[in-house]
């Protein structure tokens, strides 16, 4: 290698250290953990299968871990790097194996979940459920099941489209195979009550805008988009609906705060707040009580969503969603 | 002494040495009891079936992108002639194999005639078996991407001992996963052909240099297409384990496994450009990845360094290996 | 030492196409002795190395092994009758052991119900004996041919044609991109394997390497034969020049 380009090398390197020297040192210890390891035989592990990485599952660990602060427990997150059922079940085993507190989850495969949830249930740890999986938490050893059932969701969706006055409708759908997911379509087809085209995409910015346009082109007749995730996928359907020049009523699942801004603009129709925050804090909020006195509802569902959010009341919510907490 | 330093399979066991100290340090002691054990052994059984097939036919100097959505390919016929067609379990069984045998064949031929690399022909199958898989769950639920109903379907055959289950439960608590004795044998075949028989040798030979081992009367196309049927039948063993053990299947099953499996091989010793490797190796590799993915869930430390973690520790097997291969080879650097 | 040479070319001609690449070739081999083939670039020294292997089948003219006329159908049946030709990539597989290139395609077996391993003691033993004839020690059969050096892997490569059968040996420039001392390792394979009776071309560009061990040469110039003289009849100077095209002065 030349001098140049080692001397280059040396100051790149070393003005990183710089930079996180300098931020380490004036970051502080947060209260939290501390606080909460010192109650450490109050363990919560949370298994679901929302990838670290995804918006919405950010808001469910963000309201899960503002729960486990305010109450203080300790929790710990985690998930599969992609939509993997059978890595979720060796999850949850392993969870088990650590005889935590108290175990959190979400149900998308009963079948491949039900060994080790069962197993957990029977050695005696407290766990509760949420997102998916409503009817058969309970039959699994679930205390309460918090969430919304997607395909009811998608369901109520179909048919706020059908009374808006739609007439056909995309669905698009950014990772199919995860049946969370894929339940919704299939609910606002069965709400929509007629046919609902699916389009499959990636969570890739252009890619989406691109494929939802050139639906668009294909298909004049198409007047109303369906999305189900607002950052990745409702943003860019937005602008492909703009650039068509049509009018088109875009609603998506989630929020996110570009979305919010369109709905505010009044280029979107509305959003299905599933109320993600609620899920991950109620789940925490609940299950620590039954840890620490035994308490817990005898309603054996809590169902948190879908909340619609339109143009009223958009500006409210935005702020909120730049915080991850809508 | 000197011999043992250019054995392939030195950086993955130095490497599983190296893991397991690090998480007796820092996990749960839960993790190195029975159940832990077994819970670690678990991916890493399902991704070493893998690995063999991947690694071999890696040392032949070729690659099986698609085995991943093989996998999930495999699980679709599997549960559909089980659930939908109301087979018994050892016909299910027979078809699978035979989808992936055909499969397997598929890749090869077309590989072999036309003289594509096969990185990018079995890349095309990764992305048609996936779309099959999905377009076949939709047709054979209706709608879903998920079938459900496998275990009631299969109810209690005399086969299902072999496929599903724990084995020696009798002998201690949770016994032995099926598929962690699976994956002994099939690693253990594996290793065994590599080193000790005809046909590994003329795997080394296709991998190390196919002319030369044409010229020298090695039938290295029939080696070939032999590999290639192989992986895909390990993709179908595993796809019959994972879903006769969820008792589901859905469209993401086996999602990216294609490059875990490769990862597992190279950290096992198998050299990208073929000619050079080891099942031994591979076997330790997907212990070590097993180890890593569930491992870290018995620590403390973020979920979110897993895909750091998982990086960096390829990265050193991949740079210790190069080294033990330079010396064995005696490549001058 | 026998009148019948064991490979003769008579007037050999190759033509593809309408390019034209052997015009009338003639060449004797005898037993125990080395044969150079020389000639520049061009020459068409590898189209008749070719034909002798069986690699291509001659325009016009004949070759006869021990005195028949035989017609190869492939380079398989040209090995069959004895007649092994070491191409300068070798056919050796650097990553693989010394042990398992001289076996390669050839392996020793032993059958364990339908499966055949490799049996590797043999394969250890016998790879060290026949290195150790032709005057090489290996320390280890298990190490890999990329271990050794340009002409460590030649003689391997001679000692593996000769092992299983050779009776003619044909080297394609086996000295051309080696260094001294290697250079002379394999000289002394050469003349080992002379000293067995087999019947050895060597091909070269190398004058010098040539007198080294050569008993006759033959000088392949644009496709015919230009000479072919025994060691006492030639010196170094005058075969430099036939390479070159020249012609030999009138013996005066």
């Amino acid at each position: 290698m030349s001098n140049g380009l080692k001397i280059v090398w040396a100051a790149a390197v070393a003005l990183i250290a710089g930079v996180i020297l300098g931020v380490t040192m004036f970051e502080k210890a947060d209260p939290a953990r501390a606080g909460a390891r010192a109650a450490s035989n109050e363990r919560i592990i949370m298994i679901t299968h929302g990838q670290a990485a995804d918006p919405y599952w950010n808001i469910v660990r963000n309201g899960a871990e503002e729960a486990a602060k305010q109450v203080g427990v300790e929790l710990d997150y985690r998930a599969p790097e992609t939509f993997d059922m059978i890595r979720m079940a060796e999850l949850i085993t392993s969870a088990a194996n650590q005889k935590p507190a108290g175990i959190i989850v979400s149900i998308p495969d009963a079948s491949a979940l039900s060994a080790p949830i069962r197993g957990a249930v029977q050695s005696g740890i407290p766990l509760v459920s949420i997102n998916s999986g409503t009817d058969v938490a309970a039959e699994l050893g679930s205390m309460i099941h918090v969430g919304q059932d997607e395909y009811q969701t998608g369901k109520k969706v179909g048919e706020r489209l059908r009374t808006e006055g739609a007439r056909k409708v995309l669905c698009v759908n950014h990772e199919v195979g995860n049946t969370a997911l894929d339940a919704r379509c299939k609910g606002v087809e069965d709400g929509f009550g007629a046919a609902v085209a699916v389009l499959p995409t990636s969570t890739d910015y252009q890619e989406v805008r691109s494929k939802i346009a050139a639906a668009l082109s294909g298909d004049s007749s198409i007047d109303a988009i369906v999305t189900l995730n607002a950052s990745q996928v409702g943003e860019p359907a937005v602008e492909a609906a703009r650039e068509s020049g049509r009018a088109i009523r875009v609603a998506t699942f989630d929020l996110s705060p570009g979305f919010l801004e369109a709905l505010q603009r009044g280029e979107a129709s509305f959003a299905v707040d599933p109320q993600a925050w609620l899920q991950g804090y109620l789940g925490t909020v609940l299950l620590a009580n039954r840890i620490r006195y035994g308490v817990m509802p005898a309603n054996p569902l809590i169902e948190t969503g879908p909340r619609f959010v339109t143009q009223a009341d958009a500006g409210k919510v935005l702020s909120l969603s730049k915080r991850a907490i809508r | 002494m000197l011999q043992l330093a250019r054995r392939p399979e030195l950086g993955a066991i130095g490497g599983l040495f190296v893991v397991t100290i690090f998480f007796a340090a820092t996990a749960d002691a839960s993790m190195f009891t029975a159940a832990g054990v077994m819970n670690v052994l678990s991916p890493a059984a399902q991704l070493g079936i893998l690995a063999v097939g991947a690694g071999l036919l890696m040392v032949a100097g070729e690659f099986d992108l698609s085995i991943g959505s093989m996998v999930a390919f495999a699980g679709l016929v599997f549960a559909a002639t089980l659930v939908v067609w109301g087979a018994p379990l050892p016909i299910a069984i027979l078809l699978t194999f035979a989808f992936a045998i055909s499969a397997g064949m598929l890749n090869a031929q077309i590989v072999l005639k036309t003289g594509l690399p096969s990185f990018i022909v079995t890349l095309a199958s990764l992305f048609i078996l996936r779309g099959l898989t999905l377009v076949g769950l939709k047709w054979a639920t209706e709608g879903s991407t998920q079938l459900r109903g496998v275990r009631e379907a299969v109810g209690d055959s005399w086969m299902l001992e072999l496929f599903s289950g724990d084995a020696f439960a009798g002998l201690f608590a949770p016994g032995i996963p099926v598929e962690v004795l699976w994956f002994v044998a099939v690693a253990a075949l594996g290793a065994f052909v590599l080193a000790r028989t005809r046909f590994g040798n003329w795997t080394l030979a296709a991998g190390g240099d196919a002319n030369a081992a044409r010229n020298s009367g090695v039938p290295v196309a029939d080696v070939k297409a032999i590999l290639f049927v192989a992986t895909a039948c390990c993709a179908a063993l595993v796809a019959i384990l994972t879903v006769l053990d969820a008792g589901s299947t859905d469209a993401r099953r086996g999602f990216q496994k294609e490059f875990e499996a490769i990862i597992a091989a190279v950290i096992g010793g198998c050299l990208l450009t073929g000619g050079f490797g080891s099942i031994v190796g591979a076997f330790f590799g997907s212990i070590i990845f097993g180890m890593v993915v569930i491992g870290l869930t018995y620590t403390d430390i973020d979920q979110d360094w897993y895909q750091v973690f998982l990086g960096g520790m390829l990265m050193m097997a991949v740079l210790f290996n190069n080294y033990v291969r330079k010396q064995a080879t005696g490549e001058r650097s | 030492m026998s009148n019948i040479p064991l490979l003769e070319a008579r007037d050999v001609a190759r033509n593809f196409g309408s390019v034209v690449s052997l015009s009338g070739v003639s060449l004797k081999l005898f037993s125990g002795e080395v044969h150079c083939l020389l000639g520049d670039n061009g020459a068409g020294k590898s189209t008749l190395i070719k034909i002798l292997s069986g690699v291509h089948r001659p325009s016009r003219g004949e070759l006869l092994v021990d005195g028949e006329p035989v017609s190869f159908a492939s380079p398989r049946d040209a090995l069959d009758r004895g007649i092994a030709t070491v191409f300068q990539d070798l056919a050796m597989i650097p990553l693989m052991s010394v042990m398992r290139n001289f076996f390669l395609g050839r392996e020793p077996i032993r059958r364990l119900g339908p499966v055949s391993l490799f049996d590797s003691k043999y394969a250890e033993r016998v790879t060290r004996d026949e290195m150790e004839k032709m005057g090489i020690r290996i320390r280890d059969p298990h190490q890999a041919v990329g271990t050794l050096s340009g002409g460590e892997r030649q003689c391997i490569a001679i000692a593996r044609a000769v092992h299983f059968g050779a009776r003619v040996l044909i080297l394609d420039e086996p000295t051309s991109a080696l260094g001294v001392t290697q250079t002379e390792l394999v000289l002394k394979c050469i003349k080992e394997v002379r000293s067995r009776g087999l019947g050895v071309i060597f091909i070269t560009h190398n004058v010098r390497h040539a007198l080294a061990v050569g008993d006759r040469f033959t000088v392949l110039d644009r496709g015919r034969t230009l000479e072919c003289r025994t060691r006492d009849d030639i010196g170094l100077d005058e075969l430099q020049d036939l390479m070159s095209g020249g012609r030999l002065p009138a013996t005066a």
